[in-house]
């Protein structure tokens, strides 16, 4: 390896290393979490109480039939959101939401991919692919929802990689 | 590791504490769903299939049919809030909010004949909130069900009446 190589490792590791600086930041993780947890305690107050309605929602992806399974999806799934958001909001429990929303987030971005798929598969541009995901804020093009989503994905993530949160609430001993 | 261990128990915890509030939440729910309730299969029957038998499902009626229908003096359910009824809602229509369901049962439900045709509606075409009225009306025993898709938008784009809440219930 001669020294042109080490050098370009290195500037790749401190672009890394201030990348993850900014990302990692107290003040930007808890930017990160109060965006997030407020939009999903948003989104969850859109649909709790609203079960029927919610369950035909879920049921539009094709991927549960009406039965046991959907209507608890239906009852539970808001109230997922709204403890996640706000656990993350308020800083308790924050790996542990910040995990929960990745996984939904992830789940989600599968649902809607599908979805948009069979859509598109029927003649219609992907970039026109346009329905209500269920997810507490009406229609929208899927390319957006699936463009947020990805997004509140990263977001989580980063909040659940972070070696340090500062500004979160603790009772006894500090784990995370 | 270690850490992935302590996020995924306070995963558990969160998500075992949701599950349990909302089936608590759900049961006292004046709108909830009983989880293994059976599905409403009630078929609806779009306007432009001929042929559609009174009984057989909820029946989609366009504006045309609409307004004959409210002229004749026909039932007809408003399944949007108590805000935007107050605010304008088809002459005649007797509020039923779809959301507070159970409240308005005991409400309206005594006004109603199940021999009676009855049309539902709501805001406009992509609301679901008259479709879902009506499918649970048709679960309580009404088979003569209208649904009309064009909603109060629909209403109002035609020019028709529009009937304003007098007084405060």
């Amino acid at each position: 390896m001669n020294s042109m190589d080490r050098s370009d490792i290195r500037e790749k590791r401190r672009i890394d290393n201030r990348f993850l600086s900014v990302v990692f930041h107290p003040a930007v993780l808890l930017a990160f979490r109060l965006v997030v947890g407020a939009i999903f305690i948003y989104a969850a107050l859109q649909k709790i109480g609203k079960p029927l309605l919610f369950a035909d929602s879920i049921h539009a992806y094709g991927i549960l039939d009406y039965g046991i399974l959907l209507y608890l999806a239906a009852i539970v799934l808001p109230w997922f959101e709204l403890f996640c958001g706000l656990a993350l909001v308020c800083g308790i429990l924050l790996r542990g939401s910040a995990l929960l929303l990745f996984i939904l987030n992830a789940v989600f971005i599968i649902a809607i991919a599908i979805r948009t798929g069979s859509i598109v598969q029927g003649g219609t541009p992907f970039l026109e692919v346009f329905f209500d995901c269920g997810c507490g804020f009406g229609e929208t093009y899927a390319w957006k929802k699936l463009l947020e989503d990805i997004i509140y994905l990263l977001i989580t993530g980063a909040v659940l990689a972070a070696p340090v949160h500062k500004y979160r609430l603790s009772f006894g001993r500090r784990s995370s | 590791m270690k850490s992935l261990l302590g996020a995924l128990r306070q995963a558990m915890i969160l998500a075992a504490s949701a599950f349990i509030v909302g089936l608590i939440y759900n049961s006292f729910n004046e709108n909830g769903i009983h989880p293994i309730r059976k599905p409403l299969r009630v078929p609806v029957i779009a306007s432009n299939e001929g042929g559609a038998q009174a009984g057989e499902g909820i029946r989609i009626i366009d504006i045309e049919e609409a307004k004959n229908f409210v002229a004749s003096g026909g039932r007809v359910l408003d399944a949007r809030t108590k805000e935007s009824y107050d605010e304008g809602h088809i002459p005649g229509a007797i509020l039923f909010d779809y959301y507070s369901f159970g409240t308005y049962r005991a409400r309206v439900l005594p006004m109603l004949s199940r021999q009676e045709t009855i049309m539902v509606y709501c805001s406009e075409p992509s609301c679901d909130d008259s479709e879902l009225l009506a499918k649970e009306l048709y679960a309580l025993g009404f088979r003569n069900l209208l649904l009309f898709k064009g909603g109060f938008a629909g209403w109002v784009a035609a020019g028709l009446e529009v009937e304003m809440t007098k007084e405060q219930e």
